[in-house]
């Protein structure tokens, strides 16, 4: 009883000590953030998800909070996240493959999409039904990306991007035979302000506008150089990989470092000038003022002008968090952290953070 | 005897030489042509069958024919005084003095229309119709249509939200329900809702939306068929789960108890996955409904109205009485109203188990169980509606122009209500009473509706059980403006529609007294003058095409490919599908023959308002337009297709989506749209 007593003392000092808890970041620890980090949202108490958790897969490409509920993509099909326990979906019960790639809700109906690597699934009612390149007018069945637009679907898949009018049921393709893009293939789509915007394997942001029905392009006045030539006049690469617009702003994601567009004017970021985990970015998700981003050495949040990114220990599940403002950088360790360092898919809903990585599904609160 | 008159023997005889010389090989030609249409040698030689009732336009058809009311389906004035009928065929809402059985007001409404809601506080109806895809809203005190909302495509079932800031609009053609929001007087959501939906009913507390389909999910022949319920939280009015009904389809209507611890539908279960020989066997159709219990996990089953011997078949309307005691559906093709008593029904739901309930759903004695009472009705009842107190039952006597009135105490007819149609009854009209009556069927198991629901097809596939069971399963085809598109069935065998009706129809299907002939000639008539296709309103409203279907038109038209290689002529879309029905009616193998049928050629089907008969080909394997050539179209053997992109395909699903009927296609147009391609 006693050396519990003395324990349980030790480690209140070392916590007190350390500003930090074995469980992760507490709202104290940010008291001691770096100067002019302003009001980015900062996440800690980790909680990592994997098979032994009841994921069918460890490998988590999509992640999507609906409501009560949290959606999630992995190769071995659709898991959901309600009331602490998991269910799985997947083939059997009628979606178009297990490899669920990208995941989006629509706001009009509540009616779940999936893209999947063999198909598009609506989830509506409890039913999947699913359409394919052979019995739909869909462009191609392997899906990055899906977005609802109101009544519209638009996808990103490998053969253009599509869009699906529920109202008629009638499918249209955009490749580069009818639009601004360098090849069929495309990565990403997203909407707002009444426009869509697909990445572009090699044509950059192609901007569709529902109003007049036409494209414009965005690429690298740079070409197909791999480095910034000139900085800001532009979107940094031409390889994109994602895009998602919030508040305004466009956030477009390569395998080459991220671009910022505000309607007038660019800026592009990198690993080496910013807190950017990496210049490889999977994945782009814009909530409110900030940008999450997916890349192959962690997680990293930014407004523009500070960053907060999450990586993980190679040899343990520990990791650190890194702050980043102007020439200011301060790390904290973090324990545990995000599930793995390649991340994949991030959602987002009030003070809960979800993230898909290659390996595993993390779920962090907001500590500040 | 003087010559004038020997010569006017002579010219009499001659007169009478050269006529029975015309006569008796005219008459032997006469009997020659009527064998070869009616495909039997007894048929009277009475060239009106053919040649006048069977105009379906021009003065001589106006003539002959009559416009009549239809009665769909029916409201009644919160005081009960006042009937507001939805005259289908005339376009019309009817209001009558329930009263005085007097017709006061006739308010033209849109094509076509469907169903009916009033508002609380009576002063409104809405009214869907179906073939203009919008609402008329009538102002009942002026008599006025005040508004008319847009829906989607074939809007049928309509119900208000409980605090009617919301209509429910079912649109069957485009299986989906709009929402419209009353205050902004628009659509404000489509939500999808199943395949080919109708029914739709709101629970007493206004929680739930329940919308019924009519067709199955399209699955390959020999898996059981499953149909949608969609349920609606209309406290969201988003989609809170879909319900299957297992082994039925053409759940046209559904009605919940007042007390709301029941959903009731009406269904149909077809026995599709036997040889239809079983029919003498009661094993064709079966007629029934379904049930909803709405506690939790409240079981959905399946109980028949038919008996041993008798059947009650098309059932179309259900409704509760006020005071939920009883439950009333039509069955359209027997002329009757079958009565459930509900405190029976609940006694069988408390003893038997789910498991067995489901062996009872085939079990023709079970019914005695909770039908209480068969009333008889006027031809082809189908929407009911109760007075405010529950005393009367009104019934849509669809093929009389007639309301029946009906005492819910005594459960006998009480009156008839005319509506004041054509006393006359035509040729063709007497056709639709017969194309919509089960007498026709061993026990009147069902009628030529059932697999042809508004007059179009059913989807599901059958095996006609010809001299090989098991083989030749062919996907039900549309009965709409087939006139001019001779051969008919999928092996083109029927030249006539006589023929295909006539005595083969009761030696393979209907296994009882072939129709009569006056009966065979009205039917034919009505079958080949009486069946239109809805407007194309989804795919091609105006007949301007969009960019897309022009692309198709240039595609279905084209004779080089790609490549610029000259396509053979074997291999262009038009020439085995030219204007105005888009069929050659010739023969042809398109790759498509399965590997249970005979090696045959197809009759090369019409293609007008094709986007609504999925799914395609004879047995029904493609189940869209796409799929003919994704999966089926083989080494181009079903046009030459192969140097095709996605795009390209698109366009060519998107035109062949918005052909419309022949009537809008003519050789000139046809010139004028030829492609250069």
């Amino acid at each position: 009883m006693k050396t519990n007593l003395i324990l349980t003392i030790f480690i209140i000092t070392v916590f007190l000590i350390t500003g930090t808890s074995s469980f992760g970041f507490t709202k104290s620890g940010n008291q001691t953030n770096a100067k002019g980090e302003g009001n980015i949202p900062k996440y800690g108490n980790w909680k990592n998800f994997t098979v032994a958790d009841g994921l069918p897969g460890n490998k988590a490409y999509a992640v999507r909070v609906d409501g009560d509920r949290v959606l999630v993509g992995t190769h071995e099909g659709l898991a959901v996240y309600e009331d602490d326990k998991w269910t799985t979906y997947t083939t059997e019960d009628g979606i178009a493959h297990n490899g669920i790639i990208a995941i989006d809700v629509s706001e009009l109906t509540g009616d779940v999409w999936l893209g999947t690597m063999g198909g598009l699934t609506r989830w509506s009612g409890g039913v999947f039904e699913s359409f394919t390149q052979l019995n739909s007018g869909m462009p191609n069945n392997l899906i990055y990306s899906v977005v609802c637009d109101g009544k519209d679907v638009w996808i990103a898949t490998g053969g253009g991007a599509g869009k699906y009018d529920t109202y008629s049921k009638e499918w249209d393709i955009f490749t580069e035979q009818n639009a601004p893009m360098h090849e069929p293939w495309t990565y990403s789509v997203c909407a707002g302000d009444n426009k869509v915007w697909i990445a572009a394997w090699g044509g950059g942001v192609i901007e569709y506008n529902n109003k007049t029905k036409h494209f414009r392009d965005y690429v690298d006045p740079d070409g197909n150089m791999e480095i910034d030539l000139f900085p800001d006049d532009g979107v940094v690469h031409d390889i994109t990989t994602a895009v998602s617009w919030s508040n305004g702003i466009l956030w477009v994601a390569t395998y080459f470092g991220l671009s910022r567009y505000d309607g007038v004017h660019w800026k592009g970021y990198f690993d080496h000038d910013s807190g950017l985990a990496s210049n490889f970015i999977n994945f782009v998700r814009a909530v409110g003022d900030y940008a999450y981003l997916c890349t192959d050495q962690g997680l990293s949040v930014t407004d523009g002008e500070s960053w907060v990114t999450y990586v993980r220990n190679e040899n343990n599940h520990d990791g650190k968090v890194i702050i980043t403002t102007g020439e200011q950088k301060s790390e904290k360790k973090l324990s545990p952290s995000i599930s793995h360092n390649f991340v994949i898919g991030v959602d987002v809903k009030d003070d809960v953070i979800w993230v898909a990585t290659s390996y595993g599904l993390s779920r962090g609160e907001r500590i500040n | 005897m003087n010559t004038s008159r020997i010569k006017l023997i002579i010219v009499g005889v001659v007169i009478i030489i050269l006529g029975l010389l015309i006569y008796f090989p005219g008459r032997k030609l006469a009997r020659g042509h009527v064998n070869y249409m009616t495909a039997v040698e007894g048929h009277p030689l009475l060239c009106t069958n053919c040649h006048l009732y069977m105009l379906a336009e021009g003065p001589i058809a106006k003539m002959v024919n009559k416009d009549y009311y239809s009665p769909f389906n029916l409201a009644v004035s919160n005081d009960g005084s006042q009937l507001y009928v939805v005259a289908q065929d005339a376009g019309e809402l009817l209001i009558i003095d329930a009263i005085n059985n007097k017709v006061q007001k006739h308010i033209q409404v849109g094509n076509h229309p469907h169903s009916i809601v009033l508002t609380t506080d009576g002063k409104k109806v809405f009214i869907s119709n179906q073939w203009s895809d919008n609402i008329s809203v009538v102002d009942l005190p002026s008599g006025i249509v005040t508004d008319t909302l847009k829906t989607g495509n074939g809007p049928s079932g309509i119900t208000l939200s409980k605090d009617e800031k919301y209509l429910y609009v079912v649109n069957t053609f485009g299986s989906d329900l709009t929402v419209i929001d009353l205050i902004k007087k628009q659509e404000v959501k489509r939500l999808p809702a199943g395949f080919d939906p109708t029914g739709i009913s709101i629970s007493p507390n206004g929680e739930k939306v329940y919308v019924s389909s009519r067709r199955a999910h399209v699955v390959p022949y020999g898996e059981p068929i499953i149909t949608d319920i969609m349920e609606l939280d209309a406290t969201k009015n988003q989609i809170s789960e879909v319900h299957g009904m297992l082994d039925a389809y053409l759940m046209e209507n559904i009605s919940f108890t007042p007390s709301g611890d029941l959903a009731l539908i009406s269904l149909i279960r077809p026995k599709s996955l036997v040889p239809m020989v079983q029919v003498e066997r009661g094993w064709m159709m079966n007629h029934g409904f379904g049930v909803i219990e709405q506690k939790e996990n409240g079981r959905i089953i399946q109980l028949l109205i038919d008996e041993p011997n008798s059947y009650y078949s098309d059932p179309y309307d259900i409704i509760v009485s006020k005071d939920g005691k009883k439950a009333f559906i039509s069955s359209s093709a027997v002329n009757t109203i079958s009565v459930i008593d509900i405190d029976a029904l609940r006694k069988v739901l408390d003893e038997y188990t789910e498991k067995e309930l489901d062996f009872y759903a085939n079990d023709l004695a079970f019914s005695k169980n909770y039908i209480i009472k068969r009333i008889p009705t006027g031809s082809c009842p189908k929407g009911l509606a109760l007075s405010p107190n529950g005393s009367r039952l009104y019934v849509a006597e669809q093929l009389d122009d007639k309301i029946g009135v009906i005492d819910t105490k005594t459960l006998e007819p009480i009156a008839r209500l005319d509506l004041g149609g054509p006393k006359r009854i035509t040729v063709a009209r007497r056709g639709r009473q017969v194309f919509s009556n089960a007498s026709g069927t061993f026990q009147n198991q069902y009628t030529c509706y059932t697999c042809h629901p508004d007059n179009h097809e059913d989807g599901l596939v059958y095996n006609m059980a010809g001299k090989d069971m098991g083989r030749n399963v062919t996907n039900t085809q549309s009965l709409r403006e087939i006139n001019g598109t001779a051969p008919f069935k999928w092996n083109g065998k029927n030249q006539t529609v006589y023929k295909q009706d006539g005595m083969r129809f009761s030696t393979v299907l209907t296994r009882t007294e072939a129709f009569s002939f006056p009966d065979l000639d009205a039917l034919v008539s009505y079958i080949l003058t009486g069946i239109k296709n809805p407007p194309n309103l989804l795919y091609n409203p105006t007949g301007e095409l969009t960019a897309s279907q022009q692309r198709g038109k240039e595609i279905f038209e084209r004779k080089v490919d790609n490549f610029g290689n000259e396509i053979p002529e074997n291999g262009r879309c038009v020439t085995c599908h030219p204007a105005p029905y888009f069929s050659n009616f010739q023969f042809e193998d398109v790759g498509s023959l399965s590997e249970s049928d005979d090696t045959i050629k197809f009759d090369t089907p019409h293609l007008n308002n094709i986007f609504t008969s999925a799914p395609y080909l004879h047995d029904g394997k493609a189940k869209t337009l796409e799929e003919i050539w994704t999966l089926y179209g083989g080494q181009d053997q079903h046009g030459y297709v192969n140097d095709m992109t996605k795009m390209d395909l698109n366009d060519l699903v998107n035109y062949l989506k918005s052909l419309r009927s022949a009537k809008y296609e003519s050789k000139k147009e046809k010139v004028l749209n030829a492609s250069s391609r």
